[in-house]
Protein backbone atom coordinates (compact mmCIF):
# COMPACT_ATOMS: atom_id res chain seq x y z
CA UNK A 1 0.00 0.00 0.00
CA UNK A 2 1.59 3.65 -1.07
CA UNK A 3 2.38 5.30 2.26
CA UNK A 4 0.44 8.65 2.30
CA UNK A 5 0.57 11.78 4.23
CA UNK A 6 -2.31 11.55 6.70
CA UNK A 7 -3.90 14.85 8.45
CA UNK A 8 -4.85 15.05 11.93
CA UNK A 9 -7.72 12.97 12.79
CA UNK A 10 -10.85 15.42 13.21
CA UNK A 11 -13.05 14.31 16.31
CA UNK A 12 -16.15 12.93 15.60
CA UNK A 13 -18.74 10.91 17.19
CA UNK A 14 -18.43 7.33 15.18
CA UNK A 15 -15.06 5.60 15.04
CA UNK A 16 -14.33 5.27 11.44
CA UNK A 17 -14.57 1.54 10.24
CA UNK A 18 -11.64 2.03 7.71
CA UNK A 19 -8.72 2.94 10.11
CA UNK A 20 -6.25 0.71 11.50
CA UNK A 21 -6.57 1.73 15.14
CA UNK A 22 -9.04 3.82 15.98
CA UNK A 23 -9.10 5.30 19.83
CA UNK A 24 -11.72 7.38 21.29
CA UNK A 25 -11.98 8.62 24.85
CA UNK A 26 -9.90 6.51 26.15
CA UNK A 27 -9.03 6.68 29.79
CA UNK A 28 -6.45 4.39 31.73
CA UNK A 29 -6.65 4.85 35.97
CA UNK A 30 -3.58 3.27 37.60
CA UNK A 31 -5.52 2.49 40.98
CA UNK A 32 -5.82 6.59 41.67
CA UNK A 33 -3.38 7.72 39.32
CA UNK A 34 -5.15 8.69 36.26
CA UNK A 35 -2.60 7.77 33.39
CA UNK A 36 -4.47 8.39 30.13
CA UNK A 37 -7.35 11.18 29.75
CA UNK A 38 -9.59 10.97 27.33
CA UNK A 39 -7.50 10.02 24.61
CA UNK A 40 -8.62 10.61 20.88
CA UNK A 41 -6.88 8.96 17.94
CA UNK A 42 -6.40 7.85 14.69
CA UNK A 43 -4.37 5.44 12.80
CA UNK A 44 -4.39 4.88 8.94
CA UNK A 45 -3.66 1.75 7.39
CA UNK A 46 0.17 2.01 6.21
CA UNK A 47 0.83 5.02 8.36
CA UNK A 48 3.76 5.62 10.71
CA UNK A 49 2.80 7.06 13.69
CA UNK A 50 5.45 8.08 16.22
CA UNK A 51 4.72 9.04 20.01
CA UNK A 52 6.74 11.31 21.68
CA UNK A 53 6.85 12.74 25.03
CA UNK A 54 8.67 13.32 28.57
CA UNK A 55 8.50 10.18 30.78
CA UNK A 56 4.90 9.39 32.82
CA UNK A 57 3.33 10.86 29.82
CA UNK A 58 0.81 7.85 29.28
CA UNK A 59 2.78 6.45 25.55
CA UNK A 60 3.45 3.14 26.89
CA UNK A 61 0.04 2.84 28.66
CA UNK A 62 -1.35 4.01 25.27
CA UNK A 63 0.22 1.41 23.00
CA UNK A 64 -0.48 -1.70 25.82
CA UNK A 65 -4.14 -0.71 26.26
CA UNK A 66 -3.97 -1.14 22.15
CA UNK A 67 -3.15 -5.14 22.57
CA UNK A 68 -4.68 -5.02 25.68
CA UNK A 69 -1.44 -6.09 27.89
CA UNK A 70 -3.26 -2.79 30.02
CA UNK A 71 -7.14 -2.76 30.15
CA UNK A 72 -8.50 0.39 29.34
CA UNK A 73 -11.19 1.64 31.97
CA UNK A 74 -13.14 3.63 29.96
CA UNK A 75 -13.16 4.65 25.61
CA UNK A 76 -13.50 2.67 23.18
CA UNK A 77 -10.36 1.14 21.21
CA UNK A 78 -10.85 -0.27 17.47
CA UNK A 79 -8.01 -2.48 15.33
CA UNK A 80 -9.55 -3.61 11.83
CA UNK A 81 -12.72 -2.27 12.69
CA UNK A 82 -12.90 -4.86 15.55
CA UNK A 83 -13.88 -3.27 19.00
CA UNK A 84 -11.57 -3.96 21.69
CA UNK A 85 -13.81 -5.53 24.22
CA UNK A 86 -12.50 -7.20 27.58
CA UNK A 87 -14.16 -10.43 26.26
CA UNK A 88 -10.60 -13.26 25.98
CA UNK A 89 -11.89 -14.36 22.07
CA UNK A 90 -12.27 -10.69 20.82
CA UNK A 91 -8.41 -9.67 22.75
CA UNK A 92 -7.05 -13.20 20.77
CA UNK A 93 -7.94 -12.16 17.67
CA UNK A 94 -7.06 -8.55 17.76
CA UNK A 95 -3.87 -9.31 18.95
CA UNK A 96 -3.48 -11.62 15.26
CA UNK A 97 -3.52 -8.47 13.34
CA UNK A 98 -0.95 -6.58 15.74
CA UNK A 99 2.70 -7.46 16.28
CA UNK A 100 4.58 -5.85 19.46
CA UNK A 101 8.20 -5.12 20.21
CA UNK A 102 9.03 -4.10 23.71
CA UNK A 103 12.14 -2.24 25.38
CA UNK A 104 13.53 -5.44 27.28
CA UNK A 105 13.39 -7.47 24.06
CA UNK A 106 11.88 -9.71 26.09
CA UNK A 107 13.18 -13.10 24.08
CA UNK A 108 12.24 -16.49 25.69
CA UNK A 109 15.85 -17.09 27.38
CA UNK A 110 15.67 -20.79 27.24
CA UNK A 111 14.99 -21.34 23.31
CA UNK A 112 17.18 -20.49 20.55
CA UNK A 113 16.95 -17.56 18.47
CA UNK A 114 15.01 -20.21 15.80
CA UNK A 115 12.83 -21.36 19.06
CA UNK A 116 11.93 -17.48 19.58
CA UNK A 117 10.23 -17.31 15.90
CA UNK A 118 9.01 -20.64 15.73
CA UNK A 119 7.26 -20.71 19.32
CA UNK A 120 4.17 -18.47 18.01
CA UNK A 121 3.88 -20.18 14.86
CA UNK A 122 3.66 -23.46 16.02
CA UNK A 123 1.22 -23.02 19.40
CA UNK A 124 -0.95 -20.04 17.97
CA UNK A 125 -1.22 -20.79 14.36
CA UNK A 126 -0.59 -24.45 14.91
CA UNK A 127 1.83 -25.02 11.84
CA UNK A 128 4.31 -27.79 11.24
CA UNK A 129 7.35 -27.64 12.70
CA UNK A 130 9.34 -27.41 9.09
CA UNK A 131 6.80 -24.85 7.30
CA UNK A 132 7.28 -22.38 10.75
CA UNK A 133 11.27 -23.09 10.47
CA UNK A 134 10.85 -21.94 6.71
CA UNK A 135 9.06 -18.69 7.59
CA UNK A 136 11.60 -18.11 10.92
CA UNK A 137 14.44 -18.20 8.65
CA UNK A 138 12.79 -16.05 6.41
CA UNK A 139 12.23 -13.15 8.67
CA UNK A 140 15.39 -13.75 10.47
CA UNK A 141 16.94 -13.16 7.27
CA UNK A 142 15.49 -9.64 6.44
CA UNK A 143 16.47 -8.66 9.81
CA UNK A 144 20.09 -10.21 9.20
CA UNK A 145 20.66 -12.39 12.15
CA UNK A 146 19.94 -15.57 10.45
CA UNK A 147 23.22 -16.46 11.15
CA UNK A 148 22.48 -16.38 14.72
CA UNK A 149 19.67 -18.74 14.64
CA UNK A 150 21.35 -21.69 16.65
CA UNK A 151 22.25 -18.81 19.21
CA UNK A 152 20.28 -18.59 22.72
CA UNK A 153 19.49 -14.88 22.94
CA UNK A 154 22.10 -14.87 26.35
CA UNK A 155 24.59 -14.60 23.47
CA UNK A 156 24.03 -12.25 21.23
CA UNK A 157 24.21 -8.36 22.03
CA UNK A 158 21.52 -6.08 22.47
CA UNK A 159 21.10 -4.83 19.08
CA UNK A 160 20.88 -8.34 17.75
CA UNK A 161 18.55 -9.55 20.18
CA UNK A 162 15.90 -6.17 19.53
CA UNK A 163 15.99 -7.77 15.59
CA UNK A 164 15.58 -11.10 16.63
CA UNK A 165 12.57 -9.81 18.61
CA UNK A 166 11.08 -7.46 15.55
CA UNK A 167 11.40 -11.09 13.40
CA UNK A 168 9.28 -12.86 15.95
CA UNK A 169 6.65 -10.26 16.00
CA UNK A 170 6.72 -10.29 11.90
CA UNK A 171 6.59 -13.98 11.45
CA UNK A 172 2.80 -13.90 12.82
CA UNK A 173 2.37 -11.22 9.72
CA UNK A 174 0.85 -8.66 11.49
CA UNK A 175 -1.01 -5.75 10.26
CA UNK A 176 0.10 -3.22 12.41
CA UNK A 177 3.09 -3.09 14.54
CA UNK A 178 3.82 -1.17 17.68
CA UNK A 179 7.31 -0.58 18.87
CA UNK A 180 7.44 0.52 22.65
CA UNK A 181 10.43 2.26 22.82
CA UNK A 182 12.69 -0.37 20.92
CA UNK A 183 15.98 1.38 21.11
CA UNK A 184 15.84 3.36 24.57
CA UNK A 185 17.83 0.24 26.43
CA UNK A 186 20.45 -0.13 23.29
CA UNK A 187 24.03 1.63 23.09
CA UNK A 188 24.50 3.89 20.29
CA UNK A 189 25.58 1.45 17.65
CA UNK A 190 23.40 -0.83 17.90
CA UNK A 191 20.82 1.77 18.33
CA UNK A 192 21.78 2.32 14.25
CA UNK A 193 20.96 -1.55 13.47
CA UNK A 194 17.69 -1.50 14.87
CA UNK A 195 16.76 1.58 13.41
CA UNK A 196 17.74 0.73 10.10
CA UNK A 197 15.81 -2.31 9.83
CA UNK A 198 12.56 -0.53 10.99
CA UNK A 199 12.82 2.00 8.48
CA UNK A 200 13.33 -1.18 6.07
CA UNK A 201 10.22 -2.18 7.60
CA UNK A 202 8.33 1.58 7.22
CA UNK A 203 9.03 1.31 3.51
CA UNK A 204 6.75 -2.08 3.42
CA UNK A 205 3.44 -0.27 4.04
CA UNK A 206 2.95 -1.57 7.56
CA UNK A 207 0.94 -0.02 9.58
CA UNK A 208 3.17 0.90 12.77
CA UNK A 209 2.91 2.61 15.98
CA UNK A 210 6.54 3.71 17.23
CA UNK A 211 7.22 5.01 20.93
CA UNK A 212 10.35 6.49 20.80
CA UNK A 213 13.05 8.94 21.61
CA UNK A 214 14.70 8.80 18.32
CA UNK A 215 14.00 12.03 16.81
CA UNK A 216 15.87 11.43 13.93
CA UNK A 217 14.04 8.13 12.80
CA UNK A 218 10.80 10.13 13.70
CA UNK A 219 11.67 12.99 11.21
CA UNK A 220 12.65 10.06 8.44
CA UNK A 221 10.34 7.90 8.36
CA UNK A 222 6.97 8.99 10.50
CA UNK A 223 4.01 10.35 8.76
CA UNK A 224 2.81 12.15 11.27
CA UNK A 225 3.83 12.88 15.50
CA UNK A 226 2.03 12.77 18.77
CA UNK A 227 3.12 14.62 21.15
CA UNK A 228 1.98 13.02 24.89
CA UNK A 229 1.92 14.77 28.27
CA UNK A 230 0.60 14.12 31.27
CA UNK A 231 -1.76 11.57 30.21
CA UNK A 232 -2.93 13.79 26.93
CA UNK A 233 -2.56 13.94 23.65
CA UNK A 234 -1.16 17.90 23.44
CA UNK A 235 -1.14 17.47 19.23
CA UNK A 236 -1.44 15.26 16.89
CA UNK A 237 0.12 16.71 13.17
CA UNK A 238 2.13 15.39 9.87
CA UNK A 239 5.76 15.19 10.56
CA UNK A 240 6.72 18.04 8.59
CA UNK A 241 4.43 20.63 10.84
CA UNK A 242 5.46 18.93 13.67
CA UNK A 243 9.13 19.85 13.53
CA UNK A 244 8.70 22.65 12.01
CA UNK A 245 5.92 24.70 13.29
CA UNK A 246 4.82 22.60 16.64
CA UNK A 247 1.49 24.30 17.39
CA UNK A 248 1.62 24.09 21.12
CA UNK A 249 4.18 25.84 23.46
CA UNK A 250 4.73 22.50 25.63
CA UNK A 251 5.28 20.72 22.35
CA UNK A 252 7.59 23.55 21.15
CA UNK A 253 9.65 23.21 24.58
CA UNK A 254 9.87 19.56 24.30
CA UNK A 255 11.44 19.96 20.91
CA UNK A 256 13.66 22.27 21.98
CA UNK A 257 15.26 20.00 24.95
CA UNK A 258 15.94 17.23 22.27
CA UNK A 259 16.97 19.12 19.10
CA UNK B 1 31.58 -52.43 66.37
CA UNK B 2 33.42 -53.86 62.84
CA UNK B 3 31.24 -54.38 59.59
CA UNK B 4 30.24 -57.90 59.15
CA UNK B 5 30.41 -58.03 55.26
CA UNK B 6 29.15 -61.82 55.07
CA UNK B 7 26.06 -60.79 57.33
CA UNK B 8 25.68 -57.98 54.70
CA UNK B 9 25.80 -59.73 51.97
CA UNK B 10 23.08 -62.26 53.42
CA UNK B 11 21.30 -59.83 54.41
CA UNK B 12 21.38 -58.18 51.17
CA UNK B 13 18.32 -59.58 49.62
CA UNK B 14 16.13 -58.02 52.50
CA UNK B 15 17.32 -55.26 52.79
CA UNK B 16 16.68 -55.14 48.48
CA UNK B 17 12.92 -56.17 49.47
CA UNK B 18 12.61 -53.61 52.00
CA UNK B 19 14.29 -51.06 48.77
CA UNK B 20 11.60 -51.96 46.75
CA UNK B 21 9.03 -50.32 49.23
CA UNK B 22 10.74 -47.78 49.44
CA UNK B 23 9.92 -47.06 45.68
CA UNK B 24 6.67 -48.28 45.47
CA UNK B 25 5.93 -46.05 48.17
CA UNK B 26 7.89 -43.03 46.91
CA UNK B 27 7.13 -43.41 42.96
CA UNK B 28 2.98 -42.63 43.52
CA UNK B 29 4.23 -39.94 46.05
CA UNK B 30 6.07 -37.93 44.04
CA UNK B 31 3.48 -38.33 40.46
CA UNK B 32 0.63 -36.84 42.84
CA UNK B 33 2.48 -34.51 44.64
CA UNK B 34 4.08 -33.02 41.40
CA UNK B 35 0.62 -32.56 40.10
CA UNK B 36 -1.34 -31.28 43.01
CA UNK B 37 1.24 -28.64 43.51
CA UNK B 38 0.51 -27.34 40.60
CA UNK B 39 -2.64 -25.69 41.21
CA UNK B 40 -1.67 -24.98 45.03
CA UNK B 41 0.76 -23.03 43.23
CA UNK B 42 -1.06 -20.97 41.22
CA UNK B 43 -4.10 -20.68 43.66
CA UNK B 44 -1.06 -18.76 45.48
CA UNK B 45 -0.02 -16.66 42.54
CA UNK B 46 -3.52 -14.92 42.60
CA UNK B 47 -5.28 -13.33 45.25
CA UNK B 48 -8.49 -14.12 47.00
CA UNK B 49 -9.89 -16.78 48.97
CA UNK B 50 -8.22 -19.38 46.68
CA UNK B 51 -4.94 -18.12 47.55
CA UNK B 52 -5.64 -18.51 51.50
CA UNK B 53 -7.08 -22.09 50.81
CA UNK B 54 -3.50 -22.90 49.34
CA UNK B 55 -1.76 -21.01 51.88
CA UNK B 56 -3.22 -23.04 54.60
CA UNK B 57 -2.54 -25.84 52.96
CA UNK B 58 1.02 -25.26 52.49
CA UNK B 59 1.98 -23.85 55.67
CA UNK B 60 -0.55 -26.74 57.43
CA UNK B 61 1.17 -29.94 55.70
CA UNK B 62 4.99 -28.43 55.68
CA UNK B 63 4.07 -27.75 59.48
CA UNK B 64 2.57 -31.76 60.65
CA UNK B 65 6.02 -34.03 60.54
CA UNK B 66 5.12 -36.69 58.28
CA UNK B 67 5.22 -39.50 60.72
CA UNK B 68 2.71 -37.84 62.89
CA UNK B 69 0.64 -37.37 59.86
CA UNK B 70 1.00 -40.69 59.05
CA UNK B 71 0.15 -42.33 62.21
CA UNK B 72 -2.90 -40.13 62.51
CA UNK B 73 -4.09 -41.19 58.79
CA UNK B 74 -3.25 -44.86 59.80
CA UNK B 75 -4.23 -45.39 63.53
CA UNK B 76 -6.56 -42.33 64.22
CA UNK B 77 -8.69 -41.80 60.82
CA UNK B 78 -10.21 -45.40 61.48
CA UNK B 79 -11.87 -44.03 64.90
CA UNK B 80 -14.48 -42.02 62.73
CA UNK B 81 -17.15 -44.54 61.49
CA UNK B 82 -17.76 -42.72 58.20
CA UNK B 83 -13.91 -44.24 57.75
CA UNK B 84 -14.72 -47.82 59.52
CA UNK B 85 -17.73 -48.95 57.78
CA UNK B 86 -18.00 -47.80 55.08
CA UNK B 87 -16.60 -48.68 51.15
CA UNK B 88 -13.46 -46.48 52.20
CA UNK B 89 -12.35 -48.98 54.90
CA UNK B 90 -11.12 -51.00 52.11
CA UNK B 91 -8.51 -48.24 51.23
CA UNK B 92 -7.58 -46.92 54.74
CA UNK B 93 -7.25 -49.84 55.96
CA UNK B 94 -4.50 -50.44 53.62
CA UNK B 95 -1.03 -49.59 54.99
CA UNK B 96 0.46 -48.63 51.81
CA UNK B 97 -2.65 -46.57 50.64
CA UNK B 98 -2.30 -44.74 54.08
CA UNK B 99 1.42 -43.92 53.19
CA UNK B 100 0.56 -42.40 49.72
CA UNK B 101 -2.19 -40.18 51.57
CA UNK B 102 0.10 -39.15 54.35
CA UNK B 103 3.22 -38.76 52.18
CA UNK B 104 1.70 -36.83 49.29
CA UNK B 105 0.56 -34.53 51.43
CA UNK B 106 3.23 -33.51 53.16
CA UNK B 107 5.72 -33.28 49.75
CA UNK B 108 2.68 -31.65 47.80
CA UNK B 109 2.81 -28.80 50.73
CA UNK B 110 6.91 -28.48 50.46
CA UNK B 111 6.03 -28.55 46.47
CA UNK B 112 3.61 -26.14 46.59
CA UNK B 113 6.19 -23.46 47.58
CA UNK B 114 9.00 -24.65 45.20
CA UNK B 115 6.59 -24.66 42.05
CA UNK B 116 4.97 -21.13 43.13
CA UNK B 117 9.13 -19.92 43.27
CA UNK B 118 9.67 -21.26 39.94
CA UNK B 119 6.32 -19.78 38.32
CA UNK B 120 7.02 -16.20 40.37
CA UNK B 121 10.63 -16.28 38.53
CA UNK B 122 9.18 -16.33 35.36
CA UNK B 123 9.44 -12.75 33.88
CA UNK B 124 6.56 -11.38 33.51
CA UNK B 125 8.09 -9.39 29.66
CA UNK B 126 8.34 -13.30 28.60
CA UNK B 127 4.77 -13.56 29.51
CA UNK B 128 3.29 -10.19 27.71
CA UNK B 129 5.30 -10.93 24.90
CA UNK B 130 3.49 -14.38 24.60
CA UNK B 131 0.54 -12.78 25.32
CA UNK B 132 1.54 -10.22 22.14
CA UNK B 133 1.85 -12.83 19.95
CA UNK B 134 -1.45 -14.19 20.78
CA UNK B 135 -1.29 -17.27 22.43
CA UNK B 136 -4.72 -18.20 24.87
CA UNK B 137 -4.06 -18.70 28.67
CA UNK B 138 -3.61 -22.18 28.70
CA UNK B 139 -1.23 -22.41 26.36
CA UNK B 140 1.06 -19.84 28.04
CA UNK B 141 0.68 -21.65 31.30
CA UNK B 142 1.73 -25.32 29.83
CA UNK B 143 4.06 -24.24 26.92
CA UNK B 144 5.47 -21.22 28.66
CA UNK B 145 4.99 -20.67 32.25
CA UNK B 146 5.83 -24.40 33.56
CA UNK B 147 8.56 -25.02 31.14
CA UNK B 148 10.66 -21.98 32.63
CA UNK B 149 9.51 -22.37 36.37
CA UNK B 150 11.01 -26.18 35.86
CA UNK B 151 14.10 -24.77 34.96
CA UNK B 152 14.42 -22.21 37.58
CA UNK B 153 12.88 -24.67 40.45
CA UNK B 154 15.10 -27.31 39.17
CA UNK B 155 17.85 -27.62 42.21
CA UNK B 156 15.09 -26.99 44.45
CA UNK B 157 13.15 -29.84 43.44
CA UNK B 158 16.07 -31.36 43.48
CA UNK B 159 16.60 -30.97 47.34
CA UNK B 160 12.96 -31.97 47.87
CA UNK B 161 13.08 -35.12 46.30
CA UNK B 162 16.70 -36.11 47.87
CA UNK B 163 14.94 -35.24 51.11
CA UNK B 164 12.16 -37.43 50.62
CA UNK B 165 13.65 -40.38 49.70
CA UNK B 166 14.88 -40.39 53.44
CA UNK B 167 11.36 -39.50 54.66
CA UNK B 168 9.95 -42.62 52.94
CA UNK B 169 11.40 -44.43 56.14
CA UNK B 170 8.45 -42.77 58.21
CA UNK B 171 6.37 -45.64 57.22
CA UNK B 172 7.91 -48.01 58.98
CA UNK B 173 5.65 -46.69 61.68
CA UNK B 174 2.59 -47.82 60.36
CA UNK B 175 3.89 -51.25 59.16
CA UNK B 176 5.78 -51.16 55.94
CA UNK B 177 8.70 -52.32 55.90
CA UNK B 178 10.99 -50.23 53.73
CA UNK B 179 14.39 -50.35 53.38
CA UNK B 180 14.93 -49.04 57.32
CA UNK B 181 12.41 -51.25 58.25
CA UNK B 182 14.10 -53.94 57.14
CA UNK B 183 17.53 -53.55 58.26
CA UNK B 184 16.01 -52.89 61.67
CA UNK B 185 14.74 -56.78 61.13
CA UNK B 186 17.88 -58.01 60.73
CA UNK B 187 19.30 -56.06 63.38
CA UNK B 188 16.69 -58.12 65.80
CA UNK B 189 17.33 -61.10 64.28
CA UNK B 190 21.57 -60.96 64.88
CA UNK B 191 21.85 -58.15 67.35
CA UNK B 192 24.28 -56.22 64.98
CA UNK B 193 23.04 -53.17 64.74
CA UNK B 194 25.97 -51.54 62.68
CA UNK B 195 26.39 -54.18 59.72
CA UNK B 196 22.66 -53.56 58.80
CA UNK B 197 22.27 -49.71 59.26
CA UNK B 198 25.31 -49.04 57.58
CA UNK B 199 24.33 -51.16 54.52
CA UNK B 200 21.14 -49.30 54.31
CA UNK B 201 22.93 -46.07 54.83
CA UNK B 202 24.92 -47.29 51.49
CA UNK B 203 21.89 -48.34 49.54
CA UNK B 204 20.49 -44.49 50.46
CA UNK B 205 23.79 -43.58 49.31
CA UNK B 206 23.36 -44.88 46.27
CA UNK B 207 19.69 -44.05 45.15
CA UNK B 208 20.37 -40.19 46.32
CA UNK B 209 23.59 -40.32 44.00
CA UNK B 210 21.78 -41.58 41.14
CA UNK B 211 19.66 -38.98 41.71
CA UNK B 212 21.79 -36.42 41.49
CA UNK B 213 23.60 -37.49 38.80
CA UNK B 214 20.07 -37.76 37.00
CA UNK B 215 19.39 -33.93 37.88
CA UNK B 216 22.74 -33.12 36.80
CA UNK B 217 22.40 -34.08 33.39
CA UNK B 218 18.73 -32.29 33.11
CA UNK B 219 20.23 -29.58 34.57
CA UNK B 220 22.81 -29.34 32.04
CA UNK B 221 20.64 -30.00 28.88
CA UNK B 222 17.69 -27.60 30.28
CA UNK B 223 19.67 -24.97 31.28
CA UNK B 224 22.01 -25.44 28.50
CA UNK B 225 21.19 -21.45 27.68
CA UNK B 226 22.91 -20.51 30.80
CA UNK B 227 26.26 -22.32 30.32
CA UNK B 228 27.07 -20.23 27.03
CA UNK B 229 28.62 -16.99 26.53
Amino acid sequence: MPATQATAAPPTEKPDMQMAVSVRGLNKHYGAFHALKDIDLDVANGEIVIICGPSGSGKSSLIRCINHLEQHNSGTIHVNGLELTGKPARVMEVRRSLGMVFQNFNLFPHMTVLANCTFALRQALRMPQAEAEEVAREHLQQVNVLDQAAKYPGELSGGQQQRVAIARALCLKPRIMLFDEPTSALDPESVGSVLRIMEKLAATGITMICVTHEIGFARRVAHRCVFMERGEIVENAPTAQFFSNPDSPRLKAFLDQVL
Amino acid sequence: MHYDIALAWESLPTLLQGTLTTFIVLLPVLVLGLLISIPVALARLERGPGSLLAAAYIIFFRGVPSIVLLYLIYSGLPQFSVIRNTALWTLFSNAYFCAWVGLTLTHSGYMGEIVRGGLAAVPPGTIEAAQALGLGRMQILFKLRLPMAARYALRAYQNELLIMVKSTSAVSAITLVDLTAAANTVFDYTYDPFTPLVTAAGIYWVIINAMRYAFNVADSRLNRHLALK
